[in-house]
């Protein structure tokens, strides 16, 4: 018998591998069960197809890389080391086809030499173009496991959390450090990212044991403490704020109340990291074939899984932990055939076992992906076991990523152990136990055939290239990184760092630590992007935002348009209509007769105090204090560079008040900016600006016909254009301002939101009396086109000045309102800027977002913003900018979209293709 | 098999275990904001209402009417405002804001717990206590808080998340029950 084992009884968990069926234990590990069912292959490497078995026992896993679940629920990449089996657990190797055994992507293994780091760079070159057809074939011949196709159907939580303390690791140190700070009457919040307390204490027999630790939990718990299981501080941020990565269930296994995973935001007063540390492989030739394992892995399978991970075991070492290994081994019924120790005699002689000092070894050998014998060069012979199971350790390296995240301003070296120590930090963080201390090592022997000793296994770099890399010039370690790939993996260096920054150093003949250090960036392990996007995974992260009206409109079953976080109606189809239908015969009544439409979304803003119109020519740059009460007038505003960010119209509502309206797009930034403008430039001021976007719920009514409905509803006459009243509409107090966005004599009516079902009701009612009809964003959209209006996120995209937009005769000639100052730079008055034009279709369609050129081949001069068909007339138009638009009336331009493949001829107009005088504005 | 601690209908009143989460019926609510001679309205308005004008992160007032400051100098006014533009004078103003808001209770012991989901605020603390409020953002929603009592606590909402939140606190209260 050879290979890993175990020796059957309590087995009751039926899970598969690669559609085997298999049994495991509660409690074991993927990699365990797998191990403990004989299977020592469970993947193929990302480059070179090479046979790849379970290397460690934690998340530092490189090698053992698996997808588990089905449908939405597959995780790719999942560690084997780090999902515990479940029952009906499914899991699948990755990059092999058709097998894992047979691997037909194996012969690239065949052509490693010609396949060195840089490769890519050296081989891909020319044109972008090529490149998308290399990258076909690289992306078969490389890679990970699939991302899904169908969406996940569980949730994802994010939860705030407080504590004085936040520990993370509940090892001995950690147990202990919680359970002081709780004593201390301190606030405590302890993690573990395994699904058991302590499982160092499973690992290895010490004084304490799992008894022990459930006692320092349940005093925790008593004092106020909290604990949490399998959660991982995947990163260390600003502030002492930590993000945790709790999982409810594990990866691919549905959760018993949908929820999959919760991630903490967790401010801490203080920070202690018990995280332990992560074992190093040694670097020699084949150290990653299938048998392969570091030497406190092995023990955790022998003692907390009962596994055993191999019969006949050479062992090498640099340090005294691995003779821990053998003990446990020889506990165990196996036979250790010889431990090969880097150190020089007389280390490990009185363990009693069969060690050969300053050894190292040469390389393994096996067959059908299985280790079968161990070679060494001993005192200049060469030996030779007959082995299943290589047994490594090449010393510790603290778990000291996120004392580096939290800005640790250096690392202390720790010479003897060859490892770095978490030094002096900015924030209020402290390292204990395993993770700010290691003992020391002996001498790591540079291998004989580097090209074939792996030190990142994920990425297959090997020493090799990391001298292929010196050799061709990369000095420093951040381009070593980057032109080898090494530590890019998923599992981010933890295991091949070390290794690689020691080849630097001793290639530079420094230090290691002056041979610098890559930076430590969250996550600490993978996070699924769900868990970020958190309860809005599957809504684009956001919320939907309803109108106060939601329900009115939802009953007539309109097409939905999403803008922004908002939902509105886009179209009213009737019986058999498409949305262009819809929306054209939408459109023509409102030009013809009458229509409404929900104009709640608009940023709407209060404006109060003896110097609300101060305060209101510091934010428009139009002029406001001469407006007549009950009076209105057209607005836009500026950004301190002087560009047009936004528009809309101002309201003198009475003496000191005033009402300012602006773009639903805008309304968030436009709040913000008010804000800024009262609280930090004009805090002297005696004026109240509150956001009033939700209070008042909008209805406009636009068309020929405007005038007699609102006639009809409020039972006088209604206000002229630009003017406002109070009046009253189904016995509801409302404000009606007569605007016009649509070309046509309208006006919008607003009412407290929460009172504006009946309103809408009767001017609908009034509506449909005169032959009207409800209008969407889409008509809205055609009838502010053909009228030349500008729209926020379109014309207005913060890249053009009023005079670009042909605004520059209202401004405020005073001056003194934001923006003034940066209009008077010279390069926005220069020739040649891109300013707002009308463009009509001489053959063709105008496609929307089409650059705008005078002829095939040439630079884009411009691009079309928005089109739109003449409602009446027919024909398509546009609005767009265009560079030096204003000279180039009358010329003719191509508008070419070459990403929807259509293009038209068009001739380049003022940008009003309706009632330029504004005459149907008025009575 | 654990029961979910919380069932809910939109515009309704729903108990639970932990946590009942109660649709309030819209109400009168103000902005009031002082803009000059603030300790000569402050002793304006403790005259004619008989309490003082809340601190920050602090509510306070009669069944009548209660303010919760939420900014430096910004109160929400909640109920009868009208005696409030004589006390304000030419020093402030009150603007109406009731139609963009709703409010939702959260009582039970769970509320706290509850308001730490998707949250960024402290809600666990002992010291966020009965006449404290906090503006703050539960899963990317700006809204405001007022501890009305141990164990209830009043949510202002913007109405046009409102739906979603409420479905949001249901699901979240669901699994917090797992």
């Amino acid at each position: 018998m050879s290979g890993p084992s175990r020796s059957s009884g309590g087995e009751s968990i039926n899970f598969t591998f690669d559609g085997k069926a298999l049994l495991g234990r509660t409690g074991d590990t993927l990699a365990a069960a797998l191990l403990a069912n004989g299977i020592g292959l469970v993947g193929r490497s990302f480059k070179y197809h090479r046979p790849r078995g379970i290397m460690t026992a934690g998340v530092e896993e490189p090698n053992a890389l698996v997808t588990v679940g089905t449908g939405g629920r597959t995780e790719p990449n999942t560690r084997a080391t780090d999902v515990f089996v479940y029952e009906g657990l499914i899991a699948r190797s990755q990059n092999r086809w058709p097998s894992l055994r047979f691997d037909v992507g194996a012969v690239i293994g065949l052509f490693a030499k010609a396949l060195p780091a840089g490769f890519y760079y050296k081989t891909f070159f020319g044109s972008a173009r090529r490149w998308m057809f290399y990258e076909y074939f690289i992306r078969r011949a490389a890679g990970l496991g699939a991302a899904p196709v169908e969406a996940d159907p569980d949730r994802f939580a994010q939860r705030a959390a407080f504590c004085d303390v936040l520990v993370v690791g509940a090892g001995p140190a950690g147990l202990i450090a919680a359970l002081t700070a709780a004593e201390a009457g301190e606030q405590v919040l302890l993690v573990e990212q395994d699904r058991v307390l302590a499982p160092s204490l499973l690992r290895d027999q010490q004084e304490l044991d799992a008894v022990w630790a459930d006692e320092v939990a349940t005093k925790i718990r008593a004092l106020g403490g909290r604990i949490l299981l399998r959660s991982t501080a995947s990163g260390y941020w600003d502030d002492n704020l930590i993000t945790l990565t709790q999982r409810q269930t594990e990866p691919g296994q549905e959760p018993a109340d949908g929820l999959a995973q919760r991630l903490w935001h967790v401010r801490a007063g203080r920070v202690i990291l018990a995280a332990g540390a992560i074992e190093r492989p040694l670097a020699f030739a084949h150290n990653d074939r299938p048998g392969v394992m570091l030497s406190q892995a092995v023990r955790s399978y022998i003692r907390r899984f009962g596994v055993l991970p191999g019969q006949r075991v050479v062992i090498a070492t640099n340090n005294d932990d691995a003779y821990l290994t053998a003990r446990a081994l020889r506990d165990a019924g196996v036979q250790v055939l010889a431990v090969l120790d880097t150190r020089p005699a007389p280390a490990g002689q009185a363990s009693g076992f069969p060690v050969h000092n300053d050894a190292l070894p040469l390389s393994t050998s096996g067959a059908r992906h299985h280790l079968t014998g161990v070679s060494a060069r001993i005192n200049g012979t060469t030996h030779y076991w007959q082995a299943d199971l290589l047994v490594t350790s090449g010393g510790f390296t603290p778990v000291v990523h996120l004392h580096m995240q939290a800005g640790g301003a250096a690392l202390e070296w720790d010479a003897a152990a060859q490892a770095f120590l978490p030094g002096s930090a900015r924030q209020n963080v402290t390292s204990i136990g395993a993770a700010a201390s290691a003992e020391p090592i002996g001498p790591t022997p540079a291998p004989a055939n580097p090209g074939k000793a792996f030190i990142d296994f994920q990425n297959d770099v090997t020493l090799g290239d990391v001298d292929l890399a010196w050799a061709e010039g990369y000095r420093s370690v951040e381009h070593l990184k980057r032109y080898t790939t090494l530590g890019m993996a998923t599992d981010q260096g933890k295991l091949s760092n070390m290794a690689a920054l020691g080849r630097l150093a001793e290639k530079q003949g420094v230090a290691i630590p002056e041979a610098g250090l890559t930076t430590f960036r969250p996550p600490y392990t993978p996070v699924t992007m769900g868990l970020l996007a958190g309860a809005k995974a599957k809504d684009g992260g956001a919320h939907v935002r309803r109108l106060a009206l939601y329900d009115v409109h939802a009953a007539k079953n309109p097409i939905w348009q999403p803008l922004g976080y908002w939902f509105r109606p886009r179209a009213y189809p009737t019986a058999g209509e498409t949305l262009a239908q819809a929306a054209l015969r939408e459109a023509k009544s409102v030009r013809t007769n009458v229509g409404m439409t929900d104009v709640s979304t608009l940023a709407k803003f209060e404006v109060s105090g003896p110097d609300a119109a101060a305060f209101l020519e510091i934010i428009c740059a139009t002029s406001v204090s001469k407006l007549a009460v009950g009076r209105g007038r057209y607005t836009f505003m500026l950004r301190e560079d002087g560009m047009v960010f936004d528009d809309g119209t101002v309201w003198r509502l009475a003496e000191n008040r005033y009402l300012l309206t602006s773009s639903t797009g805008g309304a968030d930034r436009m709040a913000t900016h008010i804000s800024y403008v009262r609280q930090y430039l004009c805090p002297h001021l005696r004026v109240s600006a509150v956001n009033v976007q939700e209070h008042y719920a909008g209805i406009a009514v636009a068309g020929p016909k405007a005038k007699v409905v609102l006639t009809a509803l409020i039972g006088e006459e209604p206000p002229r254009h630009m003017s406002t009243i109070p009046a009253m509409i189904a016995g509801i107090p409302v404000l009606v301002l007569a605007a016009s966005y649509s070309g046509e004599r309208a006006f919008e009516i607003y009412i407290e939101a929460s009172r504006a079902a009946p309103v809408w009701a009767a001017c609908e009612e009034e509506v449909i009396r005169h032959s009207g009809c409800l209008y969407g964003m889409e008509a809205m959209e055609f009838l502010r086109i053909e009228k030349g209006h500008l729209v926020v996120g379109g014309e207005i995209d913060g890249r053009l000045t009023p005079h670009d937009l042909a605004l520059d005769r209202m401004l405020n000639k005073a001056g003194g309102f934001i923006g003034a100052s940066g209009l008077s730079r010279p390069a926005l008055s220069a020739p040649g800027r891109r300013q707002l034009v009308g463009l009509e279709a001489i053959e063709g369609i105008i496609p929307e977002g089409a650059m705008l050129i005078s002829s095939k081949g040439q630079s884009p001069q411009g691009h079309i913003t928005a089109a739109a068909f003449r409602i009446i007339e027919g024909g398509s138009i546009a609005l767009g900018q265009l560079e030096g638009g204003f000279s180039h009336h009358g010329e003719e331009l191509i508008a070419t979209s070459p990403t929807r493949g259509q293009k038209a001829r068009v001739r380049v107009v003022a940008p009003h293709f309706y009632d330029v005088a504004g005459d149907r504005y008025r009575d | 098999m654990s029961l979910p601690r919380i069932f809910m209908t939109w515009r309704g009143i729903v108990i639970v275990t932990d946590v009942t989460i109660t649709h309030l019926p819209a109400a009168t609510l103000h902005a009031l904001e002082i803009w000059s001679n603030a300790p000569a309205v402050a002793k304006r308005f403790e005259a004619a209402t008989g309490f003082a004008l809340p601190a920050m992160g602090r509510s306070g007032g009669s069944d009548a009417l209660r303010l919760i400051r939420y900014e430096p100098t910004v109160w929400l006014a909640e109920g009868d405002v009208s005696g409030l533009p004589a006390i304000l004078s030419e020093d402030g103003a009150l603007t109406a804001i009731g139609g963009g808001i709703v409010r939702v209770r959260l009582s039970g012991q769970g509320w706290r717990s509850l308001l730490m989901e998707g949250g960024v605020f402290d809600a666990e603390s002992l010291a966020f206590g009965p006449g404290c409020s906090a503006a703050t953002v539960i899963d990317q929603v700006n809204l405001r808080l007022h501890v009305e009592s141990e164990g209830c606590c009043i949510a202002f909402v913007p109405a046009s998340f409102s739906a979603d939140l409420m479905h949001f606190w249901k699901t979240a209260a669901e699994t917090l029950a797992g």
